[in-house]
Parts: structure tokens; sequence; C-alpha cells
């Protein structure tokens, strides 16, 4: 039997699917080990028990960008922009932080100013306004490599539509730091408006020397053992090869918990759902995530940790709760959970690895919801320590054990169900038109805490709860993108430019993939306008066809034509592969009587907490829906 | 209306709303032509419901919060038809200076109206005297561009071609407009559908009695803020440097009353009536009030009508802050607008309310215009220090919230290069907490064209406060040569334009 393996690393556990050829699953949870994440995959192969010649795929999630920019513990980079405009990082788009708190500041950029070089050069719109020489180019390489950089940032002005100044002074600066990395904005993101193109090819910078650390370390690491180099999740839901990924690590950003919310979408079309709150709790961590019509919400662009990043990416809001956020006794005397988190290393109390402060998932233990002797991954469950670390604090707050447990699930929740609202409430959904996803180990235990919160009447218990995130990287086809300038008036072009331009970037997009679908899409707008709308089209038509299509397009989006050239300013074309079959169907589980709350069940990764007034039924894909009456 | 409505319900409903005021932002955005719009977002749209009650605003403007329901009025005066779409920019006629475009669509349900969607967009030319019709200088009204009355551009939602062929006739750049008013019409389309929809999924009864529950709570939470303030008063003047046609200051005074959960305004004291076009009708005023009320309450309040209630202005007969035909208005939308927000956080603080030291009190107008093209932007500068921080730095203050124009999209528009864009360090005003810097930015004009400035705070500074320093005031300048605050020149090729931003003030003694 072959297998196509989902990895993914949370703060705690690394969750492991396996997808065998008949669509199967396999399911294992080890502890991560946050110092090398690595070591914790390894250790989930090694716990799957195949042979590498089974594998014949590893789709990996991670979360080493996500952590990066949290902690703002990324690289040293120094950045490179044209003189006069060397200020863009600070100056952003020039709006205030908040409308109407006028004390805000907005998050300080990634490269301070001391360490951005201005380059004496000039490219204009239309011509090389000031040449970049070879003796400017050598003396910003020496400047930089004063300031000791671990990666170099070249971003200047219209690179976009001429980079030969971005890779001349890149090459300057390679041949004076041959050790040293260097980005170009161009590469990172060849598109038009310098404040964004230079922000996101600055994130790239910060984070790649870690990323690329890690993806060849894994990679090293599973060929030792005789399995493939892993695949790695995008934020946008796509899925690139590792020698990719280890240059794209601003595409990583929400590598992790874009895996979870791909996954859910996949549960909740096999359970013929539609529109979905998805809530992934961790060890560390809870993602919040958005499914409409089945398919997860993906934005073009926005901020990651407060770092902004021109890249799509499918919408996840994030919060410091989860089963080993420690609970706490602030100044004024009140309970708080959070941010802290006890991770996997020393963990909860309970995992006796060292853990002294209560958490979570302490609290869980106290109020008996955590049965079982042993949790996945191996770890007992000590419960007369945990009892013993919540009594310490339940004795500050001059509370019952039992009561100051409640209160700390309750306090978790609530920081839950704001991430909960973010993601609908704010964008106008109605939590309560949705069903609850509740996944990861812990999600099946607040699932029922957090509905009623937000006033939500179903929750779906997926089935492989607690490793989903990793089942949605193993059934994720493989993704893969390849894009062009075009920069041409539309109806210029005959149906033999139009076909070369499709085929040349399926076969850049497929590269070695066998058997992709190829789609492509121009992206044209009316000359003047500053967006584009992406427009399908196939290799047998001409750039006349692709206009009216356009004008059809603008038409049914904006409401309106116009009688102006219309251009293809770039295309695009994405090679996709085939989704891995997945068989969720587990046969005679429909018998199962339903189970009224309250009412603990401990399910193969996670637990089920089915609170008063809950009733929750086995589904016929497996897993549970929980519906109160 | 008896519905009753949990606060889930109604935050649903009011973020439901303002979701769709943003969609049509996007639309406009995305759709239109003129870097002012698509670029610096200059532009605001907003959904009133069949009253004539503005229920969102997609906020990026303050300075449009207030006057947009005047908009709206001045339509409704007129008894438009179902599906008619308005063309206005009467100052005097719910408009509030002539390069703000505002439609207004009356949205239309099985023959009857339910509910107006509106977008206001500055467009880079309305024609006058000046390219870019922001002139300096201007005297009267008809000036400063094509003043229109709400007209019914698309009467049933069918464009009226004369009309639109009077109207680009007598503009600089024709093909722009023409492009920018068909996404302006996309927007409120995108709207209106968008309401619909709203409407269809929630039943109108409900929707109905979900506005009146919306205006209510927003009110009750500005009333609640200045309960909590408590009864007190407190006076201040200001000055603006001069009104484009002499450098004589203008005064400005007011008397700010808190009792009760109200906010009284007597303007009192206040110049007449001046000769050049810092003149401001009361709508402007008015958002002026209501964006230093609404910067006092907590960020969740829903943007709405509501928060209008409890703000009671007075003007005395003869006043520049309520100006009347043949008044000119160019610079008193941005710059007085300013001036007042100033004057209300110093009565605030004068009423001993903690509010920031003073910003850089300008929008810093730039306008350039050559044949066939003109171009318009502001710019941002120092905010100032308070006691929870230093002041941002080189961000919009007041009523304008606009972004840049990317280097590289103006270069691509215009035949211009901006040889200089950075931080305008040190200009911050000194103090425990320091103000933020302003910027400078150097335009190199590439052909023959006409530049016109429009600042302010070039004489007077941005004012520190409890000890701290003034700001830095802004300079402006052509060939390294200083210039006024506000002028008018002919450019020639290869000629530089410098503005250097005023700073914020500090807050507390160093």
């Amino acid at each position: 039997m072959t297998f196509s393996v989902g990895v993914d690393v949370g703060g705690t556990f690394t969750d492991l699917a396996a997808v065998g050829k008949d669509g199967r699953v396999v399911a294992r949870k080890v502890l991560s080990t946050p110092a090398d994440q690595s070591e914790g995959v390894a250790n989930a192969m090694a716990a799957l028990g195949a042979p590498g010649r089974d594998v014949t795929r590893i789709a990996h999630g991670t979360t080493v960008v996500t952590n990066l920019l949290l902690e703002r513990k990324g690289a040293r980079v120094v950045l490179c922009a044209t003189a006069g405009a060397a200020d863009l990082l600070e100056l952003r788009r020039q709006e205030r932080a908040s409308l109407y708190d006028l004390s805000m500041h907005h998050p300080a950029p990634l490269v301070p100013d001391e360490r951005v070089v201005a380059v004496d050069e000039r490219i204009a719109a239309v011509a090389v306004r000031k040449v970049l020489t070879n003796a400017e180019a050598t003396r910003v390489a020496t400047e930089v490599a004063a300031l000791n950089p671990d990666i170099v940032v070249v971003s200047l002005l219209h690179a976009y539509a001429d980079n030969t100044h971005e890779n001349r002074l890149a090459a300057a600066i390679r041949k004076r730091l041959p050790n040293v990395d260097v980005v170009c904005s161009a590469d990172v993101l060849p598109e038009i408006r310098e404040y964004e193109r230079t922000a996101t090819a600055v994130a790239e910078g910060y984070a790649r020397p870690r990323v690329r650390r890690y993806i060849e370390h894994l990679s090293a690491r599973l060929r030792a053992n005789g399995f493939p180099a892993p695949n790695v999740m995008t934020s946008g839901g796509g899925m690139l090869p590792a020698v990719d990924a280890a240059s794209r690590a601003a595409s990583l950003a929400l590598s992790g918990p874009a895996g979870g919310v791909v996954g859910a979408a996949a549960v909740l079309r096999a359970a013929k759902l539609g529109d979905a709150l998805t809530i992934d709790i961790g060890g560390t961590s809870a993602d919040a995530g958005l499914i409409l019509g089945g398919e997860p919400l993906v934005e073009p662009g926005g901020s990651v940790a407060g770092v902004p990043i021109a890249l799509p990416r499918v919408l996840v809001e994030t919060v410091s709760a989860g089963g080993g956020s420690i609970a706490w006794v602030d100044a004024g005397g009140a309970l708080r959970v959070g941010p802290q988190s006890a991770g996997a290393v020393p963990g909860p109390v309970a995992f006796g690895r060292g853990g002294t402060e209560p958490t979570v998932t302490d609290a869980h233990i106290v109020l008996g919801r955590l049965d079982a002797a042993e949790l996945s991954g191996g770890v007992k469950l000590d419960r007369v320590n945990a009892r013993a670390a919540v009594a310490s604090l339940a004795k500050q707050m001059r509370a019952t054990t039992e009561r100051t447990a409640e209160a700390i699930v309750a306090i978790a929740d609530a920081a839950v169900a704001r991430a909960l609202r973010r993601v609908s409430v704010e964008r106008g959904v109605d939590p309560r038109a949705c069903v609850l996803v509740a996944f990861g180990g812990g999600g099946p235990l607040h699932g029922c805490g957090l509905a009623d919160m937000l006033g939500m009447k179903r929750i779906l218990v997926p089935p492989h709860a607690g490793v989903l995130s990793a089942l949605g990287l193993a059934i994720a086809p493989e993704r893969r993108e390849a894009a062009t300038s075009v920069m041409r008036e539309a109806r210029s072009m005959s149906k033999p430019e139009v076909s070369a331009l499709h085929t040349g970037l399926g076969k850049r997009a497929s590269g070695a993939m066998k058997g992709a679908r190829i789609s492509a899409h121009a992206r044209v707008r009316y000359a003047g306008q500053g967006y584009e709308l992406d427009v399908p089209f196939s290799a047998r038509e001409d750039g006349a066809a692709v206009a009216r299509r356009f004008v059809t397009l603008h038409e049914k989006r904006y409401g309106f034509a116009l009688d102006r050239p219309i251009e293809i300013v770039a295309a695009r074309a994405a090679a996709v592969g085939k989704p891995h079959k997945l068989a969720l169907a587990v046969k005679g589980i429909t018998a199962q009587k339903p189970v009224r709350g309250p009412s603990v069940i401990t399910l193969p990764d996670a637990t089920m907490v089915v609170a008063r007034g809950w009733t929750a039924r086995a589904l016929p894909i497996g897993g549970w829906m929980l519906e109160r009456k | 209306m008896t519905a009753r409505f949990d606060a889930l319900t109604l935050s649903v409903m009011s973020n439901a709303v303002a979701m769709i005021a943003e969609e049509m932002g996007t639309v406009l955005e995305r759709g239109s032509l003129s870097p002012n719009i698509r670029e610096r977002r200059d532009a605001s749209s907003a959904i009133f419901d069949s009253r004539g009650r503005m229920i969102a605003q997609a906020a990026h403007i303050p300075v449009h919060l207030g006057a947009m329901p005047e908009s709206v009025r001045a339509v409704m005066a007129r008894k438009p038809a179902p599906g008619d779409v308005f063309l206005l920019n009467s100052p005097f006629d719910g408009g509030s200076h002539l390069p703000d475009l505002t439609m207004v669509e009356a949205v239309s349900e099985r023959g009857k109206i339910v509910g107006y969607t509106s977008v206001r967009a500055h467009h880079a030319d309305v024609g006058g005297m000046s390219p870019g019709s922001m002139p300096q200088g201007a005297t009267e009204l008809v000036q400063e561009g094509l003043h229109l009355p709400p007209i019914r551009l698309a009467p049933k939602g069918v464009l009226d071609e004369s009309l639109l062929e009077l109207i680009l006739a007598n503009v600089r750049t024709p093909g722009e407009r023409r492009g920018d008013l068909e996404a302006q019409r996309g927007a409120c389309a995108a709207g209106a559908a968008g309401w619909r929809a709203l409407l269809a999924r929630e039943g109108a009864p409900r929707m109905a009695g979900a506005c009146d529950a919306l205006l209510d709570y927003t009110e009750r939470r500005a009333r609640a803020r200045l309960r909590e303030i408590g009864r007190v008063s407190g006076r201040a003047e200001d000055m603006l440097e001069g009104d484009g046609v002499s450098d004589t200051p203008v005064r400005f005074a007011v008397h700010l009353r808190i009792d009760n959960g109200s906010m009284h305004l007597d303007f009192t004291g206040t110049s007449p009536r001046v000769r050049g076009n810092v003149n401001t009708v009361k709508a402007v005023v008015r958002a002026a009030a209501i964006f230093v009320l609404r910067s006092l309450l907590d960020d969740d309040v829903p943007t709405n009508e509501g928060i209008s209630r409890p703000v009671h202005i007075v003007t005395p007969d003869d006043c520049v802050l309520d100006a009347r035909w043949p008044s000119a208005v160019a610079a008193g939308n941005v710059e007085t607008s300013q001036r007042v927000t100033d004057l209300l956080f110093a009565a605030f603080a004068d009423a001993g309310v903690p509010v920031p030291a003073q910003g850089q009190g300008t929008m810093n107008n730039v306008t350039f215009g050559g044949p066939g093209w003109t171009f318009y932007e502001t710019l941002g500068g120092g905010q100032g220090a308070s006691a929870r921080g230093p002041g941002p730095s080189a961000v919009h203050v007041g009523m304008s919230n606009t972004r840049n124009t990317p280097i590289e999209s103006l270069e691509r528009s215009y035949p211009m290069e901006i040889t200089e864009y950075r931080i305008r360090r040190g200009s911050g005003g000194a103090g425990a907490m320091a103000g933020g810097d302003g910027l400078v930015r150097r335009y190199r004009v590439l052909e023959r064209c006409t530049v016109t400035l429009v600042t302010e705070r070039r004489t007077r500074a941005p004012r520190g406060a409890m000890g701290g320093s003034d700001g830095a005031m802004g300079i402006n300048r052509l060939n390294g040569t200083p210039l006024p605050a506000k002028c008018r020149l002919e450019l020639n090729a290869g000629d530089e334009i410098t503005l250097q931003t005023p700073g914020g003030g500090g807050w507390g003694r160093a």
C-alpha cells in the first residue's frame, strides 16, 4: 500500500495523517520539538512505520514563519533602496494606524532606518534616469557588508518593469558577500506599487534564512530515511515543492493554519455542508477560519503579525489560547489565561515533563474531561499533580478547585470566541447561520462552550478531528504557478501569440508534474486603471476574444464598460495535480445511538465534550454532528 | 418598531451594512482611472435607509463623515423616482467643495425607494480658473469649476448622455472623468444590489427596526461618553494664515459646552465670510465636530448618523463657517476643516479633557496641471504627541486619511518624477513624548505646467501641550527658493517643487 502523507507541526503536537491509495486514513500524533521542528516530523514518520518506498508524497504545514514573525526573531536584513526614497518602509501608505485613535502607531518596520542603504540610481517610468554604475554597485556592496547582514533585500523603484538594476546590484553584493543570500523585489512580487512590493520582499528576506535551513534540514532528514522531500503548503492553500518553498518564505506565513481550513473544507464538502466557521485548537494557539459555499475564504493579502505581505492567503485569525495556555492571577487579582503557553516543553503539569504552572489542559483534567490514562504521543497523564496545580491557583483566588477550573476554561473560550467573531461578524456573516467545525486536539473539548457563546446550534466534529490539518495537507493537490509580464494591448495579440503564451506558461508551471490540469489567467484592465481582473483564457483564442471576455467580466463585476483600450498586463498559469482520494465512510457507525450531554466521548485522537443541552450523532463519514435543541 | 435586537444581531447587521459600503469602495478603487481615487482613495461610500439616514460609511475620510447625509437630503428634496441616479457638487445644496462629485442612487425595489447609496469622490479636475480645480486666490464659486446642484444624471438608472456630455465639455480631463464617473455609478449600483440582498435576507420591517436600533445604539454610546466627561466647558481660538487672497489671518473662536450628554458648540467670535476660498459650509463644521467626538469614543462604536444627534452647532449670521452663494470654498473643505478640528481639540483641552498636542493641521494640497492632464494629492505630516505616547510620523491628521500616491503609479500617469520622498526627521516637537515628524516630497516636472499649493502651518507652528515644544512649521520651495503657503506658479520642464510638511507638537516637558 502506498500513502500520501500530511504532517502538520503545531506548538505542542506534530500531527500526521496518511491517506492510502484506497483512500483510508491512518493517523499519528507525536510531541513537537520546537528547537528543531524536523525532529518531530521524523518522529511522526517513524511512528507511521511505513517504508520509504511506500510514501509517494509528504505534504507539510509549518509554523516556522508564523512564529518568527510573531516573535520578531527573523534574520538581520539590510535593505537597499533607491536614493531619495529610502524611507519607504516607515512612510508606508501614509494612512494612520487608526482613524480615531490618534496615538496609535503602526508596528515598527522589520528593517530599522540604520540598516537601509540608499542606492544612487534611478529608473523612471519610461527611461533609465540614472544608470547604476559598477562603481556605485561596488560602493553599496561594501556599505552593505559593513552592516553585517544575514540576508540582503534589494528593492528599487520601477523594478517590476525593469529589474536590470536590481540584478546588477544583487550580483555585486553576491560577489562581495558570496555566502549571503540576496532577495530582489521583482522576483518576490513583480508588481507596481513600491511600498507593497518592498514590504513583501523584506518579509521574504526576514524569514528566508531560517525557512531555508529548516526545509533543507528536514529534507535531508527525510531522505536519510528513504522518504521523498516534502511539499509545503502556502498561505493561500497552494502546495510547493521543497526547493521552491525554501525561496518563497513570505508565502508560507500562514502555512500551518491554512492546512487546517483546507482540511475542514474537504470534510465539510463530504458532509454536504456549505457555510462554516472553523476552529483548530492546539496546545499553544487557536486558529479561526471561515468557509463559505464549501471553499475557504482567500484574501488578496494583508498583515501577518503586523507584517504587511501582499500575497494571497486563506483567512485565519490566530489567538494565543490552547491546551498549554497558562492560567495566572494578575496584579489586580483577576484570573488570566495565556498568552504564555507551556507548549510541548515543559507542557501542562499533567504531562509530567516538568511543567509546574496550571494550564487549560490541567483544568480539563480537574473537570473530568480528559479521561484517557494516556494521550496520543505517549503522554501519560499525571492527574494528581494537575489537580494540585489548579488547587494552588484556586487558593490564591479563594475559590474551589472545580470553580477555578471552570473559570480557566471559560476564559480560554472567550478569547477563542473573539477570534471566531472577527472572522465572521466583522465580515457581516452571522455565526448562527454557520456550522462550527471544531478540530485539533482541543477543538472537540471546547466546541460546545464556543458555540454557546456565539449562539451557534450545530457543531461538526470531523473524523480524525485531532489531526484534521494533517489530513487536509495529505489530500491537497499539488499546485504550482508560473507568471509572466505581458504589457500588450489585448486586441493586438494574434491567436499564435496567445497560444504560445499559454503553452509556455503551462510548461513552466507544471515542470516535472505529470497529468497536471493547467488553467491560465490573463491579468487585464482598461488602460488607465490601477487594478486588473483575472480573465481565464485558452490556447486556442486570440487577444480579441480575451478582450471580449474581459468586457463581460468587468460589466458583471463593476457594472460598466468603457470605450478605452484594453491591456493585458500579465498572465499566469497554475498546474494542479489530482486531488487524493479520500474514503471517510465508516461501516455501521450510524447504528450508534445519539449521545445526550453532559457526556465525554474519547475519540481516537482527541476528546469530545457534549455539554448539557447538546446531542451528538455519529456521522456516516465518521466524526460527529452535535446539535443544540 | 417594537422589534428588539440583541447585541450580536445588531453587531452582525451593522457589520453587514459596513461590508456593503466597503464593497462599494472596492468597486470604485478597482474600476476608476485617476490616481487620486484609485490609489489615494480620496473617496467615501455610504448606505442610507429609505428615510435618508446614514446607516454605515466605509470610513477613510473623516471630512466626508458628517457631510454626506446632506447630499442625500438634497436629493430627497428633489423627489427622486426609484432608480434615479443624481450627481451634485454644490456646496450650498448637499456638497462640500466642487471637486468632490457626489453621486446618489435612489435604490429601487418593486417600484419603491428602499434606501440610498452614495459615493463621494474627489475628481482631479472640474474646470474653473486653475488646472485641478483647487485654485489659490479664487473669490467666487464659479471660478472654482463647474457648479452642479443635484441633477438627475441617470433618470431611473438610464444615463442622460447629453447631461454627461455637458459636464465633460467643461472639464480639462474628460476621458478620465468619464471613467471615474462610470466607476462611481458601478459602486452605487453594487451598493444598491448589496442593500437589496440584505433587505431580502432580513426582511424590510426587521431591517427598518435594526436601523433604528443601530442609530440609537451609536447615539447612546456617544452620549454615555459625554456624560462620563460630565458638565464642563472650554474656549479656544485659532487662526488660518490667510484666505488665499490676502495674508491677513482668519480668526476662529469656539465656546464648547458639554452638558447632560450633549455637546454644544458656539462659534461666535469667528471671522465673517472672507474674500478668498477658505469659507466652508456648515456640513464640514459638523463633520469636524463629529470627528472630534468620534475620536473620544471606543473603536467598536459603529459609524452612523446616530453620532451626530448629541451635537449642536451655532454659527453667527455672517461667518466663514457658513458659506453662502457666491462664496468661494475650495480650500475650506480641506484647510478650514483642519483648523476647526484643532480648535475643537483645544477647547476640549481647555475643558480638562485629555487630548493630544496639535498635529500638522493642514492637508498640504498640491495640484499640478498641464495640457490634457491634472494631478492632485495631499501630504501627511506629524501627529501631536499625547500622554499615551509619541505622535505618529508622516500620516494624515484630523479630517483626512487619504493614502499616498505610489511613486511608480504617479510617474506612469504624469510627466513628473518624485526625486525625494522621506521622513522629515527632527521636525516633531520635543517633549516627554515627542511629536511625530513631517515628511519631505520633491516633484520634478518634465514639461511646462501649472502648480497650485494650498497649505497651512507655514507661519504658525502646531502647538505642543503640557510644556512640550511646538512642531516645526512647513516649508514650500521652488528650486530651493521659499514659496508662500498658498500660491499658483507656472513651471518649466526641470523645475522642482519641494514640500516639507509640519511636525506634530510635543507633549510634556522633555
